[in-house]
């Protein structure tokens, strides 16, 4: 589904952040990213999702099949691709409802399914915040406008159910929650997880993937995936830290 | 009113100045064509000008300097370079510059005028207005303050920040009308700093119409602090036009008191890339006093940032007038420029206008103006009162905590006590 | 759940000025040029009265001694005032008695502006009196009104039917000499609506008024007056189109609001005259005196304005709160694409105690727009308690625009409380790659943003216009963003 290959990557200010990543999904199959602050997961994600302010220098990304870094941001999102972002945007004005079926509505259009007029979407919607035991209060707010940290990543957490992308990144979308908040981000993941979609999880903790059992867990190091394991290379990575890395990375 | 016009035209005449005598007849030629600004002109519309209206200043004579004291209310308390202006000319009795640091001059005008002559009358030029056109026909002195550039690597080298404040005062004593016109530079080269502190004060119907300009160099500093406590007859007009370049600083404060009639008008012109302009200030007005505070910051290159806050206290029949205007031009992308200003209304018949403005032409950009006029908070009041304090009292330490929370801004310690000092006279005097 | 419907409505972009077709219709013309017998020539058209002619001939002696005004922060071509016509009325052997006379072209052209004539507007609730050109064509739901004592109808017919209504209160808000373009309105309108509503009645319905400039080289000059007596409240709502022309057209219209004690008045506009082309060619010339004021103690005008036609706007509604605890409030939004300019904004004057007043205005500024809000604020000595609140904020789409915030404070009571709060910025990349990233194009997050940008005025309007609005909020923006 994604194969990425050789990805080099600068800021505006000509940083490299990454600097050589070579990372393959298949349909199915949910991979979890680790590593220290700095290492260019972030980047990573928003590189995937066509975020601007990142200059790609060198390298590919394959998305089922088709040159994912040549689609702008929306037509990245209508082919199925989701970004759960670290740092949810406030869209003061713009109801919550309103934002997410114009969005839905996009999405199906490209499936060539028809759109879902505000009875229908309603419908979904509530049966979604049902199934992910989120307040349907959230519906009626402007979009992420006075949440908490909690309710901003249980909205992406929502979207992303109503959305049903094929990929979905989720960056650090654990960080800062609390356990029932968890739960949600997990139970989410789960409910997503099938033969035809794939998952990556950017994380700093392995705490979500006591909930969500990646198939393979990565670490990036100074933009470079360093390891890959299973599991487990998560566990090793809780007792050690991730300064046994960096001898791993100056090689 | 065309009397008037007339009046100064004769008294140009009249006068017997010896340099720049093409150029003081170009301006006075141009004060001419202008006459005083109406209120109908934008720029204008809130200042009463009526006292230049009603009667002539002519321009004090050489010659002339009463033998004065130096008051000691207005010293600034710490060492410092001093340089005294008296009715518009160095009094070199008064003036104490101590030992200068090498590559620094503190001068008067007169001398160094006729070797800077073509610049000095630039900005009337540039300019439609008709005080900066009776000043370059009449000015003869003022300061000049220069320092020489930071070389790297040159020996001995300068320290980059003067060792002691510079103290300027502008003294004025007059038994009949006198108009003082001077001319003052202050030139911060690349990475030199310094703090100023002038001072304005005098007695009698006089009129201070005084000209500075100040360049501040790529990556300099200069902090300017002004107290403005000119006589109760004194009309004071102050005209300051600065230039920043990149990464300069220019912090300055201006504390407004005296005079019938001030008007304080800054022009800062942000030509370097990621200046700093800090312009803050405060005017306590009581009694029938008009003030008037103009200023345009002009952001014309990218990423610089503008901070300016003018709290004003109007009590009895006082005017105060806030005109802050802040531009940012397409080139200066990334500004970041807020603008607050804040009034105190405290006489049934006192009056505010203010008119915070925002021209933007450039998208990147965060900019914010905030304006607000009230009495003072009655459960704040009511609070202290309950506490024990009586009416009086109470209102006094509002309006000190109010005023002085603007003197706060003020970087620098001495030039804080200087103004925290004043302010506590104003107080008390208003309550006698 | 009405922010949800209205997102259906929020139709496909790329369509472009939808209204800059043109009526073939035989029109009766004056011809071009402005004296004393052009005037002479509208005022015998519509039969009017002596005392109403000497009122046209008093103002334009009063326009002819003042000079086009220059402060406001527009670049205006220079306009010549005897190269246009001042009068223009489709042609007719009488005045319609009801909808089945009005010429069926005329009808054609308002279904395709998609307002309620007829049988549509009784489902819409909404009474509509529309000007084509400079006359008044229809107003529906006289009958209705008229058993509560509303008087809804032409300016004309006002003059006719109710002089004394009319003559007591026309230019007591907007004086005939009030500034250039007012005094030129006052010479030479020549139609408008006109509405009275009597004590205690509440208006039932929106009423409403939609303007439409159909002939070429025809200024418009309409003139509405509102009067809502003691204890009365009417909502009023007015749009405004216009074919697609090179040459620009001048629009002067006055609007005047009386209230009274204890009434309330709404007064909307979404104004979408032709803006002009891309390149700046063509487009209205808006140049508005609206004012209201309010006349009794606990009166209150209302104006919200959505501006997203012109090449260049001109326009202060106002309010002269000149009642104890009176209400004035002003919500605009005001874009400018491409070569628009607007400058504008309101003025509230606070003459009576404890009087309260509100400005919410939001700006945008796009392609190479300029956008500039002008407001005053004054407080009189006697307005013991007033209160102002003003935000101002401004959005900015692309580095070739300009955004402007000019307003005025003046304030001569102590117990006065004003506050003014502006803010200006670019629209945020982070908000755009957010809804990108949810499958919205470019265009669409656009919109979506700026349409929650201008919220807290769209709001304030009636549910139909609200809609309307932001479907014109998403066209004037169009190409707005690479």
């Amino acid at each position: 589904m994604l194969e990425i290959t050789n990805l080099h990557a600068r800021l505006a200010d000509g940083r490299e952040i990454l600097k050589g990543v070579d990372l393959t999904v298949k349909a199915g199959e949910v991979h979890a990213i680790m590593g220290p602050n700095g290492s260019g997961k972030s980047t990573l994600a928003g590189v995937l999702a066509g975020r601007p302010g990142y200059e790609v220098t060198a390298g590919s990304v394959a998305y089922e099949g088709r040159d994912l870094l040549a689609l702008a941001p929306d037509e990245r999102a209508r082919e199925g691709l989701f970004l759960a972002f670290q740092y949810p945007v406030e869209i003061p004005g713009v109801n919550n409802m309103y934002f997410l079926r114009a969005a839905l509505n996009a999405v199906r259009r490209q499936r060539g399914e028809a759109e879902l007029d505000a009875g229908q979407f309603l419908k979904a919607a509530r049966a979604k915040l049902k199934l992910l035991d989120i307040g349907e209060d959230l519906l009626q707010r402007p979009v992420n406008v006075g949440f908490s940290g909690g309710e901003k990543k249980r909205n992406e957490i929502f979207q992303m159910a109503m959305l049903e992308p094929k990929l979905a990144i989720l960056d650090e979308t654990d960080s800062g929650l609390d356990i029932d908040a968890l739960r949600v981000v997990a139970n989410g993941v789960n409910k997503l997880r099938s033969p035809e979609r794939a998952a990556i999880l950017i994380t700093h903790y392995q705490r979500l993937l006591d909930y969500v059992v990646p198939d393979v867990v990565h670490v990036l190091s100074h933009g470079r995936i360093v390891r890959s394991g299973d599991k487990s290379l998560a566990t090793e990575l809780e007792c050690r830290g991730y300064a046994f890395l960096d001898d791993a990375a100056a090689e | 009113m065309s009397d008037i016009r007339t009046g100064y035209i004769e008294a140009f005449q009249k006068q017997r100045a010896k340099s720049r005598e093409a150029a003081r007849r170009a301006a006075i030629a141009r004060f001419g064509e202008l006459g005083l600004p109406t209120r109908r002109a934008e720029n204008w519309r809130f200042t009463n000008l009526r006292p230049l209206e009603q009667r002539l200043f002519p321009p004090a004579p050489a010659g002339t300097v009463p033998a004065a004291t130096l008051p000691p209310l207005y010293r600034l308390g710490v060492p410092s370079h001093r340089f005294v202006l008296v009715n518009g000319r160095f009094a070199p009795a008064l003036s104490d510059m101590g030992d200068l640091p090498l590559g620094v001059s503190l001068r008067p005008l007169a001398e160094s005028a006729p070797a800077l002559a073509p610049a000095l009358d630039a900005p009337f030029l540039r300019e439609s207005n008709p005080f900066l056109a009776l000043n370059a026909a009449f000015f003869e002195d003022g300061f000049d303050l220069s320092m020489t550039d930071v070389v790297a690597g040159e020996q001995p080298s300068p320290p980059p920040e003067l060792d002691r404040p510079i103290e300027i005062l502008h003294l004025a004593a007059a038994a009949n009308p006198v108009s003082l016109h001077t001319r003052n530079r202050l030139c911060i080269p690349p990475g030199r700093r310094c703090t100023i502190v002038e001072t304005f004060a005098g007695s009698g119907p006089y009129w201070t119409n005084a000209v500075l300009e100040i360049a501040i160099g790529d990556g300099a500093a200069l902090r300017h602090i002004v107290l403005q406590d000119e006589g109760k007859e004194a009309v004071h007009l102050g005209h300051r036009r600065i230039r920043l370049g990149a990464g300069a600083r220019y912090d300055g404060f201006t504390l407004a008191l005296g005079s019938q009639l001030s008007r304080q008008d800054t022009i800062v012109t942000i030509e370097g890339e990621r200046a700093e302009c800090l312009l803050n200030g405060a005017y306590l007005l009581r009694g029938s006093q008009e003030a008037t505070i103009a200023t345009l910051i002009d952001h014309a290159a990218p990423g610089s940032a503008t901070r300016e806050v003018f709290k004003g206290v109007v009590a009895d029949r006082a005017h105060g007038v806030f005109q802050g205007k802040i531009v940012v031009r397409q080139a200066a992308q990334k500004t970041d420029a807020h603008q607050l200003n804040k009034n105190l209304l405290l006489g049934r018949q006192a009056v505010v206008d203010t008119k915070p403005e925002l021209e933007i032409y450039a998208d990147d950009v965060k900019c914010s103006h905030g304006a607000a006029i009230g009495d003072l908070d009655e459960n704040a009041l009511f609070y202290l009162r309950a506490r024990g304090l009586t009416a009086a009292e109470a209102r006094r330490m509002l309006i000190d905590a109010f005023a002085g929370e603007a003197i706060d801004l003020v970087a620098d310690g001495a030039a804080r006590s200087y103004l925290r000092r004043h302010l506590e006279r104003w107080l008390a005097a208003r309550e006698e | 759940m009405s922010s949800v419907e209205a997102l259906d409505t929020i139709g496909p972009l790329g369509q472009g000025y939808k209204y800059g077709f043109v009526t073939a219709i035989d029109a009766e013309t004056a011809p071009p040029g402005l004296d004393e017998s052009t005037i002479r020539f509208i005022s015998a058209k519509k039969r009017e009265p002596d005392w109403l002619l000497d009122w046209r001939l008093q103002s334009f002696r009063a326009w002819q001694k003042m000079a086009q005004p220059e402060w406001a922060k527009l670049r205006i071509a220079p306009i010549d005032y005897q190269a246009a016509t001042y009068y223009s009325a489709p042609k007719k052997k009488e005045g319609p008695k009801s909808l089945d006379e009005v010429d069926p072209e005329l009808l054609k052209t308002y279904e395709k502006l998609g307002i309620p004539l007829g049988e549509r507007a009784a489902l819409a609730g909404v009474a509509v009196d529309a000007v084509f050109d400079s006359v008044s064509v229809a107003t529906t739901f006289k009958a209705q009104l008229a058993e509560l004592g509303i008087i809804f109808c032409s300016f004309g017919e006002a003059v006719q039917e109710h002089p004394e209504l009319v003559r007591k209160y026309l230019g007591t808000v907007v004086p005939q000499g009030d500034n250039f373009f007012a005094a030129l309105n006052s010479a030479v309108f020549s139609d408008g609506s006109f509405a009275y509503i009597p004590p205690g009645v509440r208006c039932p319905m929106e009423l409403s008024t939609y303007f439409r400039i159909n002939a070429a080289k025809t200024g418009q000059f309409e003139r509405t007056l509102l009067i809502a007596d003691k204890g009365a409240y009417v909502s009023y709502l007015e749009g405004c189109t216009a074919p697609q022309r090179d040459e620009n057209q001048l629009h002067a219209a006055v609007v005047e609001l009386v209230a009274l004690e204890g009434a309330e008045i709404k007064y909307a506009t979404v104004q979408n005259w032709y803006p002009g082309d891309a390149e700046g060619k063509g487009g209205i010339y808006n140049f508005v005196t609206k004012r209201g004021a309010c006349r009794g103690a606990k009166a209150k005008i209302s104006w919200t304005q959505v501006e997203t036609g012109s090449a260049i706007t001109w326009k202060y509604p106002s309010c002269i709160l000149e009642g104890d605890d009176s209400v004035g409030e002003f919500y605009s939004v005001a874009i400018t694409n491409n070569l628009q300019q607007a400058d504008t904004g309101t003025k509230m004057i606070h003459i009576g105690k404890n009087t309260r007043s509100t400005i919410i205005s939001k700006g945008i500024s796009a392609g190479r727009g300029q956008n500039t809000y002008r407001g005053l604020v004054r407080v009189q000595p006697k307005a013991q308690g007033a209160r102002n609140y003003t935000q101002c904020d401004s959005l900015l789409i692309g580095d070739r625009c300009g955004a402007h915030t000019v307003p005025y404070l003046e304030i001569r009571n102590p117990s006065a409380r004003v506050e003014h709060e502006a803010t200006t910025s670019k629209i945020s990349e982070d908000q755009l790659f957010y809804c990108r990233q949810r499958g919205l194009s470019q265009e669409d997050a656009l919109s979506l943003i700026v349409n929650g940008f201008c919220k807290e005025v769209l709001k304030e309007l009636p549910m139909e216009f609200a809609v309307e609005a932001q479907k014109l909020l998403a066209v004037s923006l169009e190409g707005s963003v690479g």
